[in-house]
């Protein structure tokens, strides 16, 4: 127990060390703009399918949760406002971070990984090129950038999803749906969505980049890099959630009253 | 495009005829001897105790944000928020305690099974199994299908009991309603009909988790490459199918209150 907590510990020290070290080099030697263009084509392409799908489903489901909820007190009206808010502020970034981070996050790892254990990173490091700058970084700015798009993808789809499941399941017409929107859908909520995406972007970028960049082992190592990045970002997601709860409530209390 | 559209038409056809193909496989070599119990306790134990602690730790996290913002929309809709431990009960045994555990046990469970039936794949250690006239379906597939099962009634049970838990302390700490007065508010609202739901909805997901996984990992293809990518595909489809199959039970479990 206290060898695993140490190990724990030690894992996100490294991590964050990692993550200094590639935010000193975007500081210091940027890299290539077409690059990044090109890693955020390619993310963005990757996770398209899955980020609809799992939007899709969210909104449907979050709208029959809340028609059962919502009808003892006869306010079908409020349904699409509060549906929609609820998933804006909240469980779009977080499904949508899960589906990242065992699309993206998995992908790149393992990329990196195989780089690493074939060597392709230190023969990277013998041509006098830095690694970090060259592979490391496109990827890291690439997957941060790539995240909005999706999660505009995700949100629209999930509106959608709502929006059918509403006039099919709780029989409410699709301008009564929308019409408490821009009631309940405030800017605050907005901002909040798409700073806790950030933060989630953020972390799946850099545990992934990390744990491949970090692999050992040969193939079973690059499995195990695989493994640690799904859980690790799977467990920080949870917990940045909660923080940016925390943080944002703090902040909003400052701003409001 | 069209022809983009139909290759991928067939290429999911064909994907989704072997995945029942392995599903009758499976469902048909579980009642033929020999039943391998103590195989079936080592999987249980990696499925449910390992990854207890994780679930554990991700749900009182999701218990707290669901108070936090729970909270925040009722006061929006009905100016108050004395109905709100009712609705987060309602929320958290109905969909969250489950598909949050579920989806933390893919990431775990699931890229561990695909990678360890990969590696065997590519190391030929399943041509082996085949060469000495033992099936791989009955010796891989069939414990870790019994076992995510199981481990995953328990541990949706688990979530629940936690998720509970920690929304009544949050409830408490932050909204102000005392223990008592939680448990009392979330009697009308939840019966026992919603824990037995989400517990056939573990015990399914649960099902789906080793069946995507050692799918991908059986027709993994040669390489480390190909072990990576089995293990990213079984995350992404598995989760999907997660969220998919929640909105279906939801809408099926609706017919029954």
């Amino acid at each position: 127990m206290r060898g695993s907590l140490k190990n724990i510990v030690s894992d996100v020290g490294l991590g964050v060390m990692f993550l200094g070290r590639i935010l000193y080099t975007a500081k210091h030697s940027p890299c290539k703009r077409k690059d990044i263009f090109e890693q955020t084509w390619r993310v963005t392409q990757q996770g398209a399918v899955t980020t609809a799908l799992a939007g899709f489903f969210v909104g449907a489901v979050m709208t029959v949760q809340f028609t059962m909820q919502v009808k003892g007190f006869g306010a079908l009206g409020f349904l699409g406002g509060i549906s929609t808010s609820a998933t804006i502020r909240e469980i779009g970034p977080l499904l949508i971070a899960f589906m990242l981070s065992g699309k993206i996050g998995a992908f790149t790892s393992a990329e990196l990984g195989t780089m690493r254990v074939t060597e392709q990173i230190d023969a990277i490091k013998c041509l006098g090129a830095n690694p970090i700058q060259e592979i490391v970084l496109p990827r890291f700015i690439g997957i941060v950038i790539s995240s909005f798009f999706l999660l505009a993808i995700g949100m629209l789809m999930s509106i959608v999803g709502g929006l059918i499941l509403g006039v099919l399941f709780s029989g409410i017409s699709p301008e009564e749906y929308m019409r408490h929107v821009p009631t309940v859908v405030s800017w605050p909520s907005i901002s909040l969505g798409l700073f806790k995406s950030f933060v989630f972007s953020l972390l799946i970028a850099s545990v992934c980049t990390f744990k491949g960049y970090t692999a050992f082992g040969g193939a079973k190592g690059v499995g195990r890099a695989v493994i640690n990045t799904a859980v690790g970002t799977m467990v920080g997601i949870v917990i940045a959630d909660w923080l940016t709860s925390v943080v944002s409530e703090a902040v909003g209390v400052i701003i409001f009253y | 495009m069209v022809a983009a559209t139909g290759r991928f038409l067939i290429h999911s056809y064909n994907t989704s005829l072997g995945f029942w193909f392995l599903l009758y496989q499976t469902i048909n070599k579980i009642f033929t001897r020999p039943f391998r119990v103590k195989e079936i306790i080592k999987q249980l134990h990696f499925v449910l105790n390992e990854s207890a602690p994780i679930v554990a730790f991700c749900v009182c996290s999701a218990a707290a944000v669901t108070i936090v913002e729970s909270s925040f929309h009722m006061k929006i809709v009905v100016k108050n928020d004395s109905l709100v431990p009712g609705f987060a009960a309602l929320l958290i045994l109905r969909e969250l305690g489950v598909v949050v555990a579920l989806l933390l046990v893919t990431s775990r469970v699931g890229a561990g099974i695909a990678a360890e039936v990969g590696t065997m794949k590519v190391t030929e250690q399943i041509d082996a199994f085949k060469m000495l006239g033992m099936d791989p379906v009955k010796y891989i597939v069939v414990p870790r299908f019994i076992a995510c099962i199981l481990g995953g009634a328990v541990l949706s049970l688990i979530a629940n009991l936690i998720c509970l838990y920690v929304a009544m302390l949050v409830s408490q700490i932050k909204l102000g309603y005392s223990a008592g007065l939680f448990l009392t508010s979330i009697r009308g609202f939840v019966e026992m009909q919603d824990l037995c739901f989400s517990c056939i909805k573990g015990a399914v997901f649960g099902g789906v988790i080793p069946l995507v996984s050692c799918y991908f990992g059986l027709r993994c293809q040669a390489g480390p490459e190909g072990v990576g990518r089995a293990t990213t595909n079984s995350v992404v489809v598995s989760s999907v199918a997660i969220i998919g199959l929640d909105f279906l039970l939801s809408w099926v479990f609706t017919n029954f209150y």
